[in-house]
């Protein structure tokens, strides 16, 4: 920024800022043209973007932009949204030019801690923790559902993401509920909603006050994830941004969704409950019809032209999920929930999103797949391999426990964002069984 | 599971909330009282960045502004993607700093409007600026306030055939009129089609082309109709330069003597870096000459006198000695700017009061709070044409900091200080001693106002025009 001090009268009288510079940093305008009347973007504005309505039932507006504007510029919310699946997936493949903010920029915490997520021993711990877990946390909160009745989202599709990380990461039952309050805090102070992001803030330094002396506790057992961030000279502060990055709305996401999709209509349930491949393959279709993360946001690195759009340096793409898995270039009669689906690929896709020829449905909270081989060697299954697995476990196990789940009489249940940019899940789905 | 029970409920309270954090109704406040929206633990007031676009806002924003101003004075708002820079010393300070703060364009009028000088920056920036501006000041300017005088007296002349418009009446005794619709909507536009050179039949479709393109800004349902009339204008505009590329057009004063070339065929003359301007660019800064002269300028106006007659001692100080109508035009912009600010985007990282900005954020420079700011005016949300810290002298783009008195900001400054600044003051100001002579006993009528929240007194301006100004008078 320049100083008042710098200013300088130039040759015709007027005050002029001095800089030693290169020339760096500017544009000339002519290679951002305006827009042409076919261009008109009338058919939506904005402001519809961050409503109400749109907190509520997301796709309609993103099917307007999908089928009208590939890559609509939102004067109203200062970004580019991108809905195509072929454009969303060349955005979130693409990083030399678009990249992501981690979450702890979002609370501008630079340097608050690390993500351990590339770290190898945490990873292996994180996984044989996770593998291990996952039945016995399903049983044990199927075990605690009411006589006859739950709700699937509250008792089953919540708290079974928490509770794992509870025993993954030594959490006694007494201690639980508070951190669950924590990290769930911590998660939505992300966003731009203040009280939240100031209960956020707290949050993320009751949890590193509540892991400092865990850690320094750790035992040395190699499937304690503890013990890995200690192994790796992970403080608690590192061990809370990780879990803040990785966070668990996604797979509590994904088992809403899915359980919701599987109830609505019976006879899926009764087609995954007799095959666990099945199960698997509503699990896959489930991402793509229902993700739990709508919109993911990506930055783009330098100016690019992308989608006959001049990107600025800077600027954000808020790509989404949801329009692309239901774009009817890729996906037939994609608003259809359909376990027995023929154009979506049954493994997880290498790097891109294709396998088999086949598109994969999109799941921003998964991350990108792995180039890793599918089985390594060297190192752990990719986290999205890990949360599909365990999520399967969770399902199947509710699905052998329970065979006669039902919805309850009257109830359609619906998956919607409680804030704008929140997790995109059913909130209610009240069962009986 | 019982341990999860503090969880569970918390997310019951999420669940069954009245705010499901989409866009909410917030309670319209008396005017400089801003909605609770909740506070920090050690007293900060937090701010709800859906607030910025709500209906309470735009009728009420100073109180939101002085949130910012204290205590967020680089406020991200992670809604809309936007930092808020809103102290008058910062604003100031990235004004000036045109290659830290580039205008590369990601304001929502460039759509519309094409590429203007608004988008450029440096050397670039001032070639072009220049081009223009040099019409708008000084001798130039001089030589067109006689014709902005004859069409402000034109318009208030036509005011004896408008009685079936809706917007003049008369009873024999008294005259009513709308300003906005009688005056001050058109008069602006009509200097520019002066200043521009265009015919006098081209009127009504520039006002036509003008309100289109106005509405279609950001993208808003009519962005359609924006761009049909922005592809019309250039339509009609084309001709023209081809026109004045053949043949130079000249401008006369009032006794028909040539002072010079009109700006078209200026602009067909120029060469920039060896080039002659192309026609597209002609075009893209008529848009926005049309697009910024009118607004602007009538908001001006109509704020003028609505302020103004709601301070009837400092109505009658204006009266008394026309000079003081350069002190309400300031005053007024101060006040009640019809400008709230510039985007600008940080050309690299920084951090502004401890946030960190990532190069290429958009960072709204806002001139409604600069010209709000106590550190620089004091009491500053009242209407004082006669404030000592308000530097109401000779216009000048390095802006006015000295001995107290600081310039305002609603035309920016620095190198993008609005090229407008000049004529759009003396058409607000000549329009208005025309008006102050020819309105005897001028009141506003209040009954046909807009009024505030209470039923009774007048609508605040906010952030918004005021939609109609109803004055009465003598009839002449």
């Amino acid at each position: 920024m320049s100083e008042a001090e710098n200013l300088v009268v130039g040759a015709n009288g007027v005050a002029v800022p001095h800089f030693e510079h290169s020339g760096e940093g500017y544009r000339s305008y002519e290679v951002h043209q305006r827009e042409r009347v076919g261009q008109s973007t009338e058919k939506i504005n904005g402001a519809q973007l961050a409503s109400a309505d749109y907190a509520a039932n997301p796709y309609p507006y993103l099917q307007i932009l999908r089928e009208n504007y590939p890559c609509y510029r939102d004067w109203i919310n200062n970004c580019y949204w991108v809905t195509g699946y072929d454009d969303v997936t060349s955005i979130f493949t693409d990083e030399a030019n678009f990249e992501t903010r981690p979450k702890l920029w979002y609370y501008g915490l630079q340097g608050f801690g690390r993500d351990l997520r590339n770290e190898m021993p945490v990873l292996w711990a994180w996984s044989k923790a996770m593998d291990g877990f996952a039945v016995p946390v399903a049983e044990q909160l199927i075990a605690g559902f009411g006589k006859g009745e739950a709700d699937l989202a509250r008792d089953f599709a919540v708290q079974y993401p928490i509770v794992l990380l509870g025993r993954m990461l030594e959490i006694p039952d007494d201690e639980l509920g508070t951190f669950a309050v924590r990290y769930w805090r911590a998660q939505r102070g992300v966003l731009w909603y203040p009280q939240a992001q100031l209960a956020g803030r707290q949050a993320l330094d009751e949890l590193v006050r509540y892991f400092t002396p865990k850690l320094a506790a750790a035992s040395d057992q190699e499937t304690s994830v503890l013990a890995a961030v200690a192994a790796v000279g992970g403080s608690a502060a590192d061990l809370v941004t990780t879990l803040l990055e990785a966070d668990h709305q996604t797979l509590h996401g994904a088992l809403a969704n899915l359980w919701m999709n599987l109830l609505i209509e019976p006879v899926n349930f009764d087609h995954v409950k007799q095959d666990h491949m099945a199960m698997k393959i509503a699990y896959l279709e489930t991402l793509r019809h229902s993700p739990p993360v709508i919109t993911a946001e990506r930055f783009a690195r330098h100016e690019v032209e992308r989608f006959g759009r001049l990107i600025p340096e800077g600027g954000l793409m808020r790509i989404s999920a949801l329009a692309a898995n239901r774009d009817p270039r890729i996906f037939a009669d994609g608003d259809r929930f359909d376990v027995d689906r023929r154009d979506i690929c049954h493994r997880e896709a290498r790097g891109q999103y294709r396998a088999d020829g086949l598109p994969q449905g999109i799941a921003f909270g998964l991350g990108r797949p792995s180039r890793h081989p599918a089985v390594p060697e060297d190192r752990p299954r990719s986290l999205y391999a890990l949360t599909r697995d365990t999520a399967v476990a969770a399902s199947w196990t509710l699905a052998q426990m329970l065979p006669d789940l039902r919805l309850r009489d009257g109830t359609t249940p619906v998956a919607r964002c409680l804030r704008i940019g929140e997790t995109y899940a059913c909130w209610e789905l009240p069962v009986r069984f | 599971m019982d341990a999860l029970r503090d969880f569970t409920a918390e997310l019951d309270t999420d669940i069954h909330s009245d705010d499901p954090g989409g866009d909410r109704d917030f309670p319209l406040m008396p005017v400089g009282q801003a909605v609770d929206m909740g506070q920090a633990p050690d007293g900060t007031p937090l701010l709800d960045p859906r607030v910025l676009h709500s209906r309470e806002f735009f009728r009420n924003p100073y109180p939101y502004y002085r949130i910012m101003r204290d205590h967020y004075p680089c406020f991200h708002d992670k809604l809309h993607n936007t930092y808020y820079v809103t102290r008058y010393e910062d604003v100031w300070r990235c004004y000036f700093d045109d290659e830290g703060f580039n205008t590369i364009p990601k304001g929502s009028s460039s759509g519309v409007l094409g590429n203007t000088q608004l988008e450029l920056s440096g050397v670039e920036h001032r070639r072009r600026r220049n081009l223009y501006g040099q019409h708008l000041v000084g001798r130039s300017l001089d030589l067109r306030v006689p014709s902005i005088q004859r069409l402000a007296r034109q318009m208030i002349d036509d005011w004896d055939d408008m009685l079936d418009s809706g917007y003049v009446f008369d009873d024999g005794r008294k005259r009513i009129v709308e300003l906005g619709m009688a005056f001050a909507n058109e008069f602006p536009v009509r200097v520019v089609c002066e200043v521009l050179g265009f015919p006098n039949e081209a009127r009504k479709q520039f006002f036509y082309w003008y309100n289109s393109m106005m509405s279609g800004l950001g993208g808003s349902a009519l962005q359609k109709q924006g761009l049909e009339a922005r592809q019309s204008l250039e339509d009609y505009v084309q001709e023209i330069v081809e026109e004045r590329r053949r043949k130079p057009s000249y401008l006369k004063d009032e006794d028909g003597n040539v002072i010079g070339k009109d700006i078209i065929t200026k602009l067909c003359e120029t060469r920039v870096d060896g080039d002659y301007l192309s026609t597209e660019e002609i075009t893209s800064n008529i848009a926005l000459v049309v697009a910024a002269g009118g607004e602007t300028t009538r908001g001006a106006i109509v704020n003028m006198w609505y302020l103004l007659l709601q301070h009837p001692e400092q109505f009658a100080a204006v009266c008394a000695d026309t000079e003081n109508w350069n002190r309400a035009f300031h005053e007024t912009l101060r006040n009640s700017s019809p400008i709230g600010g510039q985007p600008r985007h940080n050309s690299h990282d920084l951090e502004m009061h401890g946030v960190h900005v990532p190069a290429g954020s958009l960072m709204q420079m806002v001139d409604f709070s600069a010209n709000h700011d106590d550190r620089v005016f004091k009491d500053p949300e009242k209407f004082d044409i006669f404030r000592p810290d308000l530097y109401s002298g000779k216009l000048l783009r390095s802006g006015y900091s000295k001995e107290g008195r600081c310039s305002h900001m609603a035309f920016g400054v620095g190198p993008h200080l609005c090229p407008g600044a000049w004529i759009s003051h003396q058409e607000a100001v000549e329009g208005s001693r025309i008006l102050q002579q020819r309105l005897k006993n001028v009141r506003i009528v209040e009954d046909r106002m807009a009024k505030d929240i209470d039923g009774k007194s007048l609508a605040p301006i906010g952030i918004v025009r005021v939609p109609a100004l109803w004055l009465e008078f003598d009839r002449p």
